[in-house]
C-alpha cells in the first residue's frame, strides 16, 4: 500500500467513523448508560420516597452485603432457574424439537394440514407478550377461564391454577408463547437432511427410532446447543408475562430475577437495592452470553 | 459467519414450506392419528385467540371461550369512547412509524460503515455488538428509569423515540453489515469515479441493493417500537402521551372497582393492539420470520 | 385533517422542547434530576421553605388567584368526580384568571401513589394531589409536599376540624395534608348467609376465634358458591393486609406495632398469635386466591355484596358500594361489627386520617392549589361526599348537612370512631406494611409456620428499617 493510498483509506475510515457516529450515541446512551448508572446507583441508597429520596446517600457495597444475606433472593434466584428449565429447556425448546420434527414427518408424508399447526404456533409466538400474558390469564381464570369451563365438561373440579400451581401456569404459558423459535429452527435444520440417508437406513431395516437416533440426531446436535443457550437467554429476562399473570406470588413462588428488582425500586421504593439488583442480573446475562457467543464462533 | 447467519438460513429454510413428496399413500389408522396430534397442538395454541376473538365481539364477554352470545361492536366503541384510544392511536403510531425512520437511517449507515470500515480489529467490534443484543430489557427497568429521568427524558416522545431505537439497535446493525457485505465494492468506487459524494453513491448505489435488508429493519423496528411496553411503562406517566401498550397494560390492571372484569373491553383493545403487528407480519412473513429468528428477544 | 396537521406541528415543536432540555440536562445532570434535594435536608419543614411559597398570605384572598391549577387525583368508584368538578368551577368563578385542569385517574391507589411518586422523583407531577394521610411521614421526609401551616392559619373553616384530626395530619410540628373523611373499619358479614349456617341472626362474635368458628360453620354447611371469608394477604392485598386484617389482629391479640420507645415489633407472642391465626384462615376458609388476584379486594367486596362471601373485615367506605347497588338488600343483609378481641375485651376498630389532599412542594401555582383545597373542603361539599362515599366527616359542620345526616350508618360510622385505635404516624409504616406483606402471604401460602414467619419478620424489619429501629418480644 502507497503512502497515498493509506492516506486515502484512513479518509474513508474517518467517513465510516461519522458514518457509526449516531449509532454508538444511542448504543452507549441506552446500553452502556444503564449498566453505568445501575453500579453507580447500586452504591447509593436511593429510594422514591422518604428521607432517602430527597437525600441519598453513598452507602458503599452495603446493597450487596443485604442482597447475599437476603433469604428472598436465594428464592429468586432458584425460581428463574426453575422458570427457564421448565419453560425454555423442557417446554419450547422438547416441544419445538418434537414438533418440529412432526411436521417434517407430516410434510414428507404429504399431510396438508400441518400447515395449520405451523401457522398456529407462529401467531402465539409473534403476538406481544404482554398479549400472551391477557389471553392466558383469561385461560387460568378460576370462576369463568376456559381451562376450567373444559374441566367442568369433562366433570373434573375447578384448578386454582394461578394459586395452588402458580409457577406450573407461568411455564405453560411461556411455552405457549415461545415453541414456534424452536420449531423453526429445527424445521430448517431437518430439511438440510438429505433423503437419501433416510433411505438407506430404511433399506438396512433400521426402525424409525433407531434411525433418529443415528442419523437425525446427529445432524441436529450442532444447531441444538446454540438454540438452547438462545432460549435460556431470552427467558431468563422474562417480566411482562409473569408480572401480568402472577405478579410473582402467591407469596414469591413465581418471583424471578427481573420482576424482583422491579418490586423492590417501584413497588417497595427502594431505588438503590433495586439497582444492585439489577447489576447482579445483568452480569449474570453478560456470563451467558459471552459463553454462547464464544460457542457460536467456535462453531463458525 | 458466526452461528447465528446459519440460523437465518434455517428460518428461510423452515418458512420455505414443505417438499411435497407424498409417496406410498398414508394408511387410514396413521392418517386419523396425526390429525388428532394436530388437533390437540393446534388447539393449544389458538383456543386463546379464539377466546380473544369471541370476548370483544360479545357485549356480555367472559373469561371461557364460546361463541358471542350478545355479538356487538360496542367494545370497540367503548375504548374510543371512554379511552381516548384515538389520541393513544396516534400517540402510537407516531412513535413507532418516528423510531422506524430513525433506526433506518441509523443502522443503514453505522451497518455500511462497519461493512467497509478498516479495522484490524473489525470482529470484535461486531462481537461487541452481539453481545449488548443479550442485554435483557428487563434488567435495565430500573436504570433506564433513573437515567431518563436525570436526561428529562421521561414523559416525552423524544425518549420513548430513542429508547425504543435503542433497543433492536445492535441486532439491526449486525443484520445489515450482513448484507453491505455482500455487496460489491466495486460498485460504489465506480460512482466515486464517476464523480458521485461518497453519500450520494451510498444512497443511490449501495442502499437500493440493501433493500430486503432495509425493510427487515423497518419492519422489526416498527413492530419493536409498536408492541413494547416495559419502557413505556417506566418512561410515561402522563395521560396525553400515552400509547397503546401502556393503555392497554392499564386497563388490564385497573379493572374492577365495583364493576367486573370488562374482558370484552380489554380483548378488543387487544385486538386493535394485535393487528397491525399481524399486519406487517404476514405480509412479510419470511422477512419477519428470519429477522426475528435472530433477534434473542421476540417482542 | 386540519387537526392532523396542527397535532403534528405542535408535537414536532415539543420534541424541539425536549430535546433542548435533555441536551441541557446532560450537560449539568444533576440541575434536572433533583431540583429541591440541598435543600431538603433533616428538616423537611425547613427544606421545603427553599422556594418561597408563591403568595401564600401576600396575595388577596379571592379573585387573585391565576394561572392553572393541575389537580390529580385517583378514583375507581366514581363518585368523587362531580365534586371534583364543583370545585373546580368554584375556584374558576372566583377567579378569573385561573383555569383548573383535572387529571382523574381510574386506577387503585397503589398503582396511583407508585405513579405519583415515579413523578415527583422526576420533579414533574401536580400541583394538587389526593392520596393516603398515611403516606405524611414519607412524601415529607422527601420534600416532595408543602407544609400547610401559613395556609390554615389564615382559614377560618379549619377551627371546625377536631383536635384530633388536625394531630393526625401533623407530623414534625407541620400541617402537611386537608383530610375529607376518616378512615374506620368494620367486621361485615352477611346475615343470610350465616343463619343458613345455623348462627342466630344478629350474631355478634364473643372473641376473635368466633370469626374462624364461623367461618368454619359456613364451610361445612357448604352453600354452593359461598366463600366462607376472606382475609387479605401478601402483597397483592396491598396496605389492606396490614390496615385490614394484620393491624386489628395484632391489637385484637393484645399487641402493638411500636414499643413506648418507638421501636418496631417484630416477633413477639401476639405475632405468634396473629400468624396462627393466618395459618387457620388459609386452612381452607380464605380463598388463596386473595395472595394472585390483582386487586383481590374488589371480588371481595363484590362477593359480600352478593352473598357469595359471608365475613370481611374492610373499611367503612366499602359500605357505600353495595348501598348504591341495592339498598334495601345490604340493609337487611349486610351487618357491620367491631373488631372483636382475643378475650372479648371491648370491641375496636382500625381509624386513620384517610385520603388527603396535598400540595406539591414544586407546584408553581401553590396558592392557586390551596384555593382548589378549599373549595374541595366546604362543609357542603365534604358532607354529600362522605354521605355517598361512607366515612366519618373530617369537619365538624358538615355532619350537619342533611345528606349525610339522613343515613344511619353514616351516624354509627362516626360513633363507632370513638372506639378507633390509629396506626401511628410514622414515615417507617409503608416499610413495616411491607414487611407484613411478606410475612402474612408466606403463613398464608403454607411455606412458613407462625413461629418461623414471626422470626422472618423480625429479620425483615431489621432490614428495612434498621436493626436498631426494630425490637422483638418474647
Amino acid at each position: 500500500m502507497t503512502a497515498s493510498a493509506r492516506r486515502r483509506a484512513i479518509g474513508r475510515n474517518r467517513l465510516y467513523l461519522a458514518g457509526l457516529s449516531p449509532a454508538v450515541f444511542l448504543l452507549a446512551l441506552f446500553f452502556v448508560g444503564p449498566a453505568v448508572w445501575a453500579l453507580i446507583s447500586s452504591l447509593t441508597n436511593r429510594a422514591l420516597v422518604g428521607i432517602d429520596a430527597a437525600n441519598p446517600r453513598f452507602v458503599g457495597l452495603d446493597n450487596y452485603a443485604r442482597l447475599l444475606s437476603d433469604p428472598e433472593f436465594g428464592r429468586v434466584i432458584l425460581n428463574s432457574v426453575i422458570f427457564v428449565i421448565g419453560s425454555a429447556i423442557i417446554g419450547q425448546f422438547v416441544l419445538g424439537l418434537l414438533l418440529a420434527l412432526l411436521l417434517d414427518y407430516a410434510q414428507r408424508r404429504g399431510f396438508v394440514a400441518s400447515g395449520v399447526v405451523y401457522g398456529s404456533a407462529l401467531l402465539a409466538w409473534v403476538n406481544p407478550t404482554i398479549i400472551a400474558g391477557f389471553l392466558w390469564v383469561a385461560m387460568f381464570d378460576f370462576y369463568n377461564g376456559s381451562l376450567n369451563a373444559g374441566l367442568g365438561v369433562v366433570g373434573a373440579g375447578p384448578v386454582n391454577w394461578l394459586g395452588q400451581g402458580p409457577m406450573l401456569a407461568i411455564i405453560i404459558a411461556n411455552t405457549w408463547r415461545g415453541t414456534a423459535f424452536t420449531m423453526l429452527i429445527f424445521l430448517g435444520a431437518l430439511r438440510t437432511i438429505p433423503t437419501d440417508i433416510y433411505e438407506a437406513a430404511r433399506v438396512d431395516g433400521a426402525s424409525p427410532f433407531r434411525r433418529f437416533w443415528d442419523h437425525t440426531l446427529p445432524l441436529l446436535r450442532p444447531i441444538a446447543s446454540l438454540t438452547l443457550l438462545s432460549v435460556t437467554i431470552a427467558t431468563f429476562g422474562t417480566f411482562i408475562l409473569i408480572q401480568t399473570l402472577t405478579n410473582g406470588g402467591p407469596a414469591l413462588q413465581t418471583e424471578v430475577i427481573a420482576l424482583y428488582a422491579y418490586h423492590e425500586a417501584f413497588q417497595n421504593h427502594a431505588v438503590g437495592y433495586g439497582s444492585t439488583i439489577a447489576v447482579v442480573m445483568l452480569a449474570l446475562n453478560l456470563a451467558f452470553a459471552v459463553v454462547f457467543l464464544r460457542w457460536s464462533r467456535a462453531r463458525a | 459467519m458466526t452461528a447465528v447467519a446459519t440460523r437465518e438460513a434455517l428460518a428461510a429454510r423452515a418458512d420455505e414450506g414443505p417438499p411435497m413428496r407424498a409417496k406410498a399413500k398414508a394408511g387410514p389408522v396413521e392418517w386419523i392419528l396425526v390429525h388428532l396430534v394436530f388437533v390437540v397442538i393446534s388447539a393449544f395454541f389458538l383456543v386463546p385467540f379464539l377466546w380473544l376473538l369471541s370476548a370483544a365481539f360479545d357485549a356480555k364477554a367472559n373469561a371461557y371461550v364460546g361463541i358471542p352470545t350478545h355479538p356487538t361492536l360496542d367494545n370497540f366503541v367503548k375504548i374510543f369512547a371512554d379511552y381516548d384510544f384515538g389520541r393513544v392511536l396516534a400517540n402510537s403510531l407516531f412513535v413507532a412509524i418516528a423510531t422506524m425512520i430513525l433506526v433506518v437511517f441509523t443502522v443503514a449507515l453505522a451497518g455500511y460503515s462497519l461493512s467497509r470500515i478498516e479495522l484490524r480489529r473489525k470482529d470484535w467490534i461486531t462481537y461487541a455488538v452481539l453481545l449488548l443484543q443479550t442485554m435483557p430489557i428487563s434488567a435495565t427497568m430500573v436504570p433506564i428509569y433513573g437515567l431518563a429521568r436525570q436526561l428529562g427524558l421521561r414523559n416525552s416522545y423524544l425518549g420513548l423515540i430513542l429508547i425504543h431505537a435503542a433497543i433492536e439497535l445492535p441486532f439491526l446493525i449486525w443484520l445489515m453489515k450482513g448484507f453491505f457485505d455482500s455487496i460489491p465494492r466495486h460498485l460504489e468506487e465506480a460512482a466515486w469515479l464517476d464523480g458521485r459524494s461518497r453519500f450520494r453513491a451510498l444512497v443511490e448505489i449501495v442502499l437500493p441493493l440493501a433493500r430486503p435488508g432495509l425493510g427487515i429493519a423497518a419492519g422489526l423496528a416498527f413492530l419493536s417500537a409498536w408492541a413494547e411496553v416495559l419502557m413505556v411503562v417506566i418512561l410515561i406517566d402522563q395521560d396525553n402521551l400515552k400509547t397503546v401498550p401502556l393503555a392497554f397494560y392499564q386497563a388490564m390492571r385497573t379493572q374492577g372497582g365495583y364493576t367486573e372484569v370488562q374482558y370484552g373491553v380489554i380483548a378488543a383493545m387487544a385486538i386493535i393492539y394485535l393487528l397491525p403487528v399481524m399486519l406487517v407480519f404476514f405480509t412479510a412473513r419470511r422477512l419477519m420470520v428470519s429477522g426475528l429468528m435472530n433477534s434473542t428477544r421476540g417482542l | 385533517m386540519d387537526d392532523l396537521v396542527r397535532t403534528s406541528i405542535t408535537r414536532r415543536r415539543f420534541l424541539q422542547l425536549t430535546a433542548v432540555t435533555a441536551v441541557a440536562a446532560a450537560c449539568n445532570p444533576t440541575a434536572v434530576g433533583s431540583p429541591s434535594a440541598p435543600a431538603g435536608g433533616s428538616s423537611p419543614a425547613a427544606g421545603s421553605g427553599g422556594p418561597a411559597p408563591s403568595g401564600a398570605g401576600s396575595a388577596p384572598s379571592g379573585g387573585g388567584v391565576t394561572g392553572t391549577i393541575n389537580v390529580s387525583y385517583p378514583d375507581e368508584a366514581g363518585l368523587k368526580p362531580k365534586y371534583v368538578e364543583q370545585a373546580a368551577a368554584a375556584v374558576k368563578a372566583a377567579n378569573s384568571g385561573a383555569d383548573v385542569k383535572i387529571d382523574l385517574q381510574k386506577v387503585g391507589d397503589d398503582d396511583y401513589y407508585t405513579k405519583l411518586l415515579l413523578a415527583l422523583d422526576s420533579g414533574t407531577g401536580p400541583d394538587v394531589f389526593h392520596v393516603g394521610g398515611s403516606s405524611i411521614g414519607e412524601l415529607a421526609e422527601a420534600s416532595y409536599i408543602e407544609p400547610l401551616d401559613e395556609y390554615v392559619k389564615n382559614w377560618p373553616d379549619w377551627s371546625q376540624y377536631p383536635d384530633a384530626v388536625k394531630s393526625g395530619v401533623t407530623y414534625k410540628g407541620s400541617v402537611w395534608a386537608i383530610p375529607y373523611g376518616l378512615d374506620m373499619r368494620w367486621l361485615y358479614y352477611r346475615n343470610d348467609v350465616l343463619q343458613k349456617a345455623g348462627l342466630p341472626s344478629d350474631w355478634q362474635p364473643a372473641n376473635v376465634q368466633g370469626i374462624l368458628d364461623a367461618a368454619n360453620a359456613v364451610k361445612t354447611a357448604k352453600e354452593p358458591n359461598v366463600l366462607p371469608y376472606a382475609l387479605y394477604a401478601g402483597p397483592a392485598g396491598s396496605s389492606g393486609t396490614a390496615d385490614h386484617a394484620f393491624v386489628p389482629l395484632l391489637w385484637a391479640y393484645g399487641g402493638e406495632l411500636q414499643d413506648s420507645s418507638g421501636k418496631w415489633i417484630g416477633d413477639s407472642p401476639a405475632t405468634r398469635k396473629v400468624l396462627a391465626y393466618y395459618q387457620k384462615a388459609y386452612d381452607g376458609l380464605s380463598p388463596q386466591e386473595i395472595l394472585t388476584a390483582v386487586k383481590p379486594w374488589t371480588a371481595m367486596r363484590e362477593k359480600l355484596g352478593k352473598g357469595e362471601l359471608a365475613l370481611l373485615f374492610e373499611g367503612g367506605w366499602v359500605y357505600g358500594g353495595w348501598a348504591s347497588n341495592d339498598k334495601a338488600g345490604t340493609e337487611q343483609n349486610v351487618r357491620y361489627v367491631l373488631h372483636p378481641t382475643e378475650t372479648g375485651g371491648p370491641s375496636f376498630t382500625i381509624g386513620g386520617p384517610g385520603t388527603c389532599w396535598y400540595i406539591s412542594s414544586r407546584s408553581a401555582n401553590k396558592q392557586g392549589a390551596w384555593e382548589f383545597i378549599k373549595a374541595m373542603n366546604t362543609a357542603e361539599i365534604v358532607g354529600k361526599l362522605n354521605a355517598e362515599d361512607p366515612h366519618p366527616v373530617a369537619r365538624k359542620d358538615a355532619a350537619d348537612i342533611p345528606e349525610f345526616k339522613a343515613s344511619k350508618y353514616n351516624l354509627d360510622a362516626t360513633a363507632a370512631l370513638e372506639k378507633a385505635k390509629f396506626v401511628p404516624p410514622d414515615p417507617g409504616y409503608s416499610k413495616v406494611i411491607e414487611a407484613i406483606q411478606k410475612v402474612t402471604a408466606s403463613v398464608a401460602a403454607g411455606e412458613l409456620s407462625p413461629d418461623d414467619g414471626a422470626k422472618r419478620y423480625t429479620d425483615d424489619l431489621s432490614q428495612a428499617l434498621g436493626a436498631d429501629k426494630v425490637t422483638s418480644q418474647s
